[in-house]
Formats: C-alpha cells, structure tokens, sequence
C-alpha cells in the first residue's frame, strides 16, 4: 500500500506557507524531512496529518515536547483511555502493556499526572499513545530536541525496534540532518514552503542539489565543520 | 496532603482570630461612649449617668480593653453570641431565622447566576472577538454597571407594578423569593461571565489542545475534560472574592424587598446601635469567609497541586 | 586563570553541586556537559557570584571572580534583553557600568564580524530573528572585553545550520579577543568540536575533566561513555558509524 497525498498547501494571515506539495510514502518507509526553522516543516507535517486523516488511514503526530500533547491536570490514565474511545478502541490491557514495555516505561504510575513523570518517560507515553491504533504513518515533530542526548538516543532507539517489526512508516521532521542521516533511508528538504530536494538519504548527503541542502550538509555534524 | 490541610487550617485559625480582634478593636475605640449609646437606644430618651453605669456594667464595659476583650471573647468560643443590648433577647435564634431567609437567597441567586454566567460565556466563547462575542461582554459589563438596589427596583416596576406577575415585598411564599434571588442573580452572572469566558479563552490557547485534536478526539470532549477543568482554575480563584460580592448584595437585596434576612437583621442592628448583634454578624460573615475560602484552597489543591509547591 | 576549589552549592537546602574542582586557563575553551538538573546553571551562577557557595571558593587569579567583570550569554536571547530597549541600549550597557565608550568604527566592526546590521541594533528584541538576537547577546558579552566569558546554552535555540555557524564565530572571536571561555551545554558535538576541555557533570558531581580529543576517543568515566554513544547515534558527532550500520543491515 501507498500513502498518497497531493497539492497539501497551507496559507496563514495572506502569506503562502506551504506551496501545493504532494508525497507519496510506502508503508515501513523511514523519511527525514529537514530544513530551517520557518522553512514550513511542521506546517507540511499538520497538512499531511489532516490530509491523511480525512482519508481514513491511521495516522499519529508525536510534537515536539510532551507539553504540547499532554493536559497536565488530568492523569496518564486518563490520558490513554480517552485516546483508546476516541479512536473507536476498547480497553486492552495486553495492548497497553506491550507498548509499555517496547518503550520501556511500565514503571510508570498511571495515576498520576504528566508532571509526575520525568520528561523522557512522558515522551515515550506520548509515543505510545501514538501507537495505539497501530497507524500506517507516525509523524515526529523534532521528538528528541527536548531531551537530553542520553534519553534521546535510547528512545529512538526503542522506537526503532518497535516499528521495525510491523509496517508503520515514520516522517522524521528536524532542523538536523546529522540526526537525520542517522534514522531516515529517504530524505525531503524543505525551503520556504517548498519541497526542493527528494532523494536517498546518502544522495543527499553525498550529492546535495539545491543551495539549502548543501548548507545542511556543510553544517551536518560538529565535527566535519570547514575550519 | 494531610500536612498541607493542616497548614491551611492553621492559616483559617489566625485570620479568624484576627478578625475577631480588629471587630472587637473597632467597636471599644469608637467614638462616642458604647454603654451612653445603648442606654439610650434602650430607653429611648436622654438618660442619666447613673443608669449608664448600670448599663455599662451590664454589658461588662467598666473594665479594662483585654479583660472586656476576654469577657466579650469567652462565650463566642463556645458558640454563644450573647445578648441584645437593647432588648435583652438571645442573638442567635433571633439570627438564625435571619440566616434561614437570607441562605436560600443567597444559594438560589448564585445558581442562577452560574446558570446564566457559563451558558453565556460558553456561547461567547465560541466565536471569539466577533460581534456575538462582543455583545455579549458588553451585556455583562452593563450587568457589572448597574447597582443591584436599582435593578431590584427596576424588577419591581416591570413585574410587580406593571404585570403585577410576582409579589415585590415580603417573603411569605416561594414567589417572594423570585424577583430578589434575579437582582442577585444578575449581579453575580455578569462578574462571573467575563471570569469564565476569559478562562475559556485561556484554556483553549493550552499548547496541548491541537494534540488532542490530533488524537481524532472529538470538540465537544475537548471542551468537556480539558478545557472546563482548566477554565475552572480562574473561577475557583475568584470565587472568594465573588462570595464577598454576593453577601454585599443579598444585604442591598434584602432591604430593598423587605426580606426579614441577615442583611435587615444587620441594618436595623447598625442603626439600634446593638453592638452585639453587630460583632454577631462580622464575626459570623468572617466565619465564613475563611471555611469557603479553606474549602477554595482545598478543591485548588485537588485539581492543581503543583500550584504553591516550590519543589514541582 | 578561573579556578573553582571544592565548591559545594545547595538550592533550597539540596545540595546541587558537590566538591567541584575545576580551573580554566587564560584563552582555553571548557565545555560543562551533562544532563539537564546535574547543575549546570548552578554552577554558572556560583561562578558569577548569584548563589553563595556553601563550602570552597571560586577566583579568577587569585581575585574574586567579580573583579575581572565576566560577561554571559544566556540561553533564551530574548529573555536576555530588556523587551521595550533599542538592543544597542542593552549591548552597550556592560561599557555603561564601567565608564568605557566605544568608537562608533569599532562598534561597526564588531558588528560586521557578527554579521549583525548596525541599523539593527535600533530594532527592539522581538523585531529580530532569534539567531540575531543571540549574536546581539554575545556582542553585548564582548563589549568590554572581559577576560572570561560564561555561555549557558548559548546555541540551543537555534537551527542547526545557525547553530554550527554561531559555534565558528564564538571561536572565531575568542581567537581574536583571547578570553577565556566556559560553555554549560547539553550537546556534546558542540562541545567536542570547540573546546579543550570536556567537564562531565552529573548529579551536581564532576564524573570526568578530560581533554577533547581524549574524551573524543576514550571517555574516562562510564557515564562519559554513555553521553559519547548517545552524542554519535543522534548524529552529532559524526555519521561514520551510520556507514558501519548501514553495512550491517545489508
């Protein structure tokens, strides 16, 4: 199966955010989409989500901090039933305790609030809320630049032992391509609403086309800087 | 959780034994004699020194501040307000029949101002800035605006004069109760509808609510589990302040409809210069001030508990 | 030369730095790494004088840190000014404080080095992008050319382009000017790409002080093991290991 999307635009107050844009994403695909801050990412990331949405295809957008998807005056508890009956799901306990342990936080108290909770682990249950209904595509909107390096690494790292057994596919959106390189087969570079470069990750990397790809790759990880 | 109740009754403690110090400050430092002014107020006429002194013995005036303070404090601690000044009847049965006018009044004026508050803000709220929006603040800063005598008045004449629908003065039946618990009622409403349609406001702002969107949760649940919870937060803040509101005008009400309540209850006090009944009522007015207000801090707690908590 | 001696700081009577030593000689880079609450920004306040040290002292050769007038550079760039003030009223306030001027050349030239218009020193705070904000910052931190110039997270809210580029021109300047620097960050490629010292905090405890391209190697502590792996599996180290993964797969 392919997810299809076409002429996703976006306008706010008169100005063009997001240029008609259309993507096609295979089930299990692992894309990066990266580009500067205001380049329109998270925009073409809420676009695609409502796109796919009202087509009926499971999707789930995992933002960048846990304050953007969580209430904090209601429990974790809370939280994950009203998810399940929202999505037209019963309570599953087995469900529940999967996903717990994949992301590795079934010592968390789900009786207790987010704030309860340290920012990692709240992360992770968001990720898991995500993975509920098993959606054909997971966005995650900068997922590990709240986090510390250590905390970040390990749960993109169970994140990526999860999803590598079942077909989802995930759309990585960042500011950084080093982190990208490191997640994704498929990257899109985004520049002032536009999709300008859509290739293979190590393409890009060696080869970059357009003048925004070539300055993400320049400036990709701190090591390689020109000195 | 324990500890912090006990903090907060601790804190109740002191603000009532302070109001019950300034009430009684006030009234020995007045100006004028207390014991001359009842005296007079009980016999009606110039009276001599004599019976002054019998009067100031009498109401236990011919000592010092702190033993008075201790003679007037004593029985209030086990619950006893004491004795008119001017007629020598028991306070509290007289006050009690007052409360049992003036309690459904107050309940029924402030139900029917959260009956009108939320609905409002709520239909407010949902078009924010746009001309329904407007209207409606502007109707409830108009609310705001007008005095609750000239309100009571103006429901009079409209319903009592012209239709001759409800009866104006009294409060014989369940009818006596509907024009007065309006006034109030309408007060009420239109302080709380701008608290709670910027509450709404702010709560729908919370970064969280695109997510739950997202989450393929529906509006209305939105509205229901998250938004009312956080809108609620203002509302609580300022419903002590609004409690302090309500009694102002339950005593404005009640003169005005000539109800036997708390608020004539104190009027007629204030002007037979019946001290008693005075420090009756403030101290009784205080009393509950701090138990709404211990209750506030306590649902406060419940909700949010991070709020106060320096180690969250 | 700044040297912190066994320095021990509480917040609200928990002890958040335990028995710090350090030193940072004239014209080296530190880099203070570590998670968030192991007490970076502590440690940044005791060194300025904001938090009293329970136990030790801190100096800046053998004087109290506050007499070498340090400058820093915060984290946020615009909670870092002063929202309704021109910015050129806020940078030019560390000269203010100690009776200096500036030329109106010089001023254009460090402009020009931060790639800062002058014309938009006029601006307010909120009318310039956050990157140009953060540059105004570290104009502000260079004005009165201080020997020692604290960063806390100065790059952490920037894009990673901006970022890396800022990164150069902090380095670029500090080559130029010779202040010592002490960078509090969370990013271990920054740090390995311009310090000469790498500090590992963690729980308020000094884990390692260990020399960059040692720790770039062979982290002493395990915890410094740890921050190294997790630096290289986000990709900011470096992507040579995604190669090796990558063949692995095949």
């Amino acid at each position: 199966m392919i997810l299809s999307v076409s002429d996703l635009s976006a306008v706010r107050s008169g100005r063009t955010i997001l240029h008609p844009t259309s993507l096609e994403i295979r089930l299990g695909d692992r894309i990066g989409l990266v580009g500067a801050s205001g380049s329109g990412k998270s925009t073409f990331g809420h676009a695609l989500i409502d796109n796919l949405r009202a087509q009926n295809i499971p999707v789930a957008h995992v933002p960048q901090t846990p304050d953007q998807a969580l209430d904090p005056l209601r429990s974790m508890d809370f939280h994950w039933r009203e998810t399940e009956t929202a999505l037209g799901l019963s309570h599953d306990a087995e469900r529940q305790t999967r996903l717990f342990q994949a992301l590795n936080i079934e010592d968390g108290d789900l009786r207790k609030r987010p704030w309860g909770w340290s920012r990692g682990m709240q992360q992770r249950f968001v990720i898991a809320l995500a993975l509920i209904h098993s959606p054909a595509l997971l966005i995650m909107d900068e997922p590990t630049s709240a986090l510390d390096p250590i905390v970040a690494a390990r749960t993109m790292t169970l994140l990526e032992n999860y999803l590598s057994t079942r077909n989802t596919a995930m759309l990585l959106i960042t500011h950084d391509l080093g982190l990208a390189a490191q997640q994704v087969d498929r990257l899109l570079v985004m520049d002032e609403g536009r999709i300008v470069e859509d290739a293979p990750t190590q393409d890009v990397l060696n080869n970059p086309q357009s003048q925004v790809a070539q300055s993400l790759c320049t400036h990709r990880n701190w090591l390689t800087l020109p000195r | 959780m324990t500890r912090r109740i006990l903090g907060l009754l601790a804190r109740a403690f002191v603000v009532l034994s302070g109001t019950a110090f300034a009430t009684f400050t006030l009234l020995w430092y007045a100006p004028g004699d207390p014991a001359h002014a009842i005296a007079m107020a009980r016999f009606d006429a110039i009276v001599s020194t004599d019976i002054v002194d019998i009067v100031r013995a009498e109401a236990g005036l011919d000592v010092d501040f702190w033993p008075a303070f201790i003679n007037w404090l004593t029985p209030l601690l086990q619950g006893d307000f004491g004795y008119s000044s001017v007629t020598g009847r028991a306070i509290w049965p007289d006050l009690l029949s007052a409360i049992s006018y003036t309690a459904p009044l107050a309940l029924v004026g402030l139900v029917i101002g959260l009956m009108l508050a939320i609905p409002l803000a709520i239909f407010a709220t949902r078009y924010p800035e746009s001309w329904l929006d407007r209207t409606a603040v502007a109707i409830a800063s108009l609310g705001v605006a007008i005095p609750a005598y000239w309100l009571g008045l103006l429901l009079i004449l409209l319903f009592s004069v012209k239709l001759a629908w409800l009866p104006a003065i009294g409060a014989r039946t369940a009818s006596h109760m509907i024009l007065p618990a309006l006034t109030l009622g309408c007060g009420v409403a239109a302080a709380l509808m701008r608290i709670i349609r910027s509450g709404i406001l702010e709560a729908k702002c919370q970064p969280f609510i695109p997510a739950l969107q997202r989450r393929s949760i529906s509006q209305s649940r939105i509205a229901r589990s998250h938004v009312a919870l956080h809108a609620a937060i203002p509302v609580i803040t300022v419903f002590g302040l609004e409690l302090a509101f309500l009694l102002e005008g339950t005593v404005i009400v009640e003169v005005i409809f000539g109800r036997p309540g708390v608020g004539r209850f104190l009027v007629k006090a204030i002007e037979a210069r019946d001290f008693p009944k005075v420090q009756a009522v403030v101290v009784l007015t205080a009393l509950l001030f701090v138990t709404i207000n211990l209750l506030i801090d306590i649902i406060y707690k419940l909700i949010e508990p991070r709020i106060g908590d320096n180690n969250a | 030369m700044l040297t912190l001696n066994h320095i021990s700081a509480s917040y609200k009577k928990t002890p958040v730095l335990k028995d710090i030593s350090l030193t940072l000689s004239a014209g080296q880079t530190l880099a203070v790494v570590g998670e968030s609450g192991a007490g970076k920004s502590t440690l940044i306040a005791v060194i300025l004088g904001l938090v009293k040290a329970d136990n030790g002292e801190v100096s800046w050769s053998n004087s109290p840190v506050k007499d070498c007038l340090p400058s820093l550079v915060m984290q946020e760039p615009l909670s870092a000014f002063n929202p309704i003030l021109p910015l050129r009223q806020s940078v030019m306030e560390p000269l203010k404080a100690q009776n200096k001027t500036i030329t109106e050349a010089r001023l254009a030239q460090l402009c020009e080095r931060l790639e800062l218009p002058l014309a938009l020193l006029d601006r307010k705070p909120n009318q310039v992008s956050i990157g140009q904000a953060q540059r105004a910052g570290i104009l502000r931190a260079l004005m009165a050319e201080p020997p020692l110039i604290l960063f806390d997270e100065p790059l952490s809210a920037l894009d990673a382009v901006s970022q890396k580029k800022t990164a150069q021109l902090i380095a670029d300047l500090q080559q130029e000017q010779g202040f010592s620097a002490l960078i509090v960050t969370h990013d271990l490629g920054y740090a390995a790409a311009f310090s000469d010292y790498i500090a590992v905090l963690r729980k308020g405890h000094i884990e390692e002080i260990t020399s960059t391209t040692e720790f770039i190697k062979k982290p002493q502590s395990d915890y410094g093991h740890e921050l190294r792996a997790a630096a290289f599996s986000l990709g900011s180290l470096g992507y040579s290991n995604l190669e090796a993964k990558r063949e692995n797969s095949k």
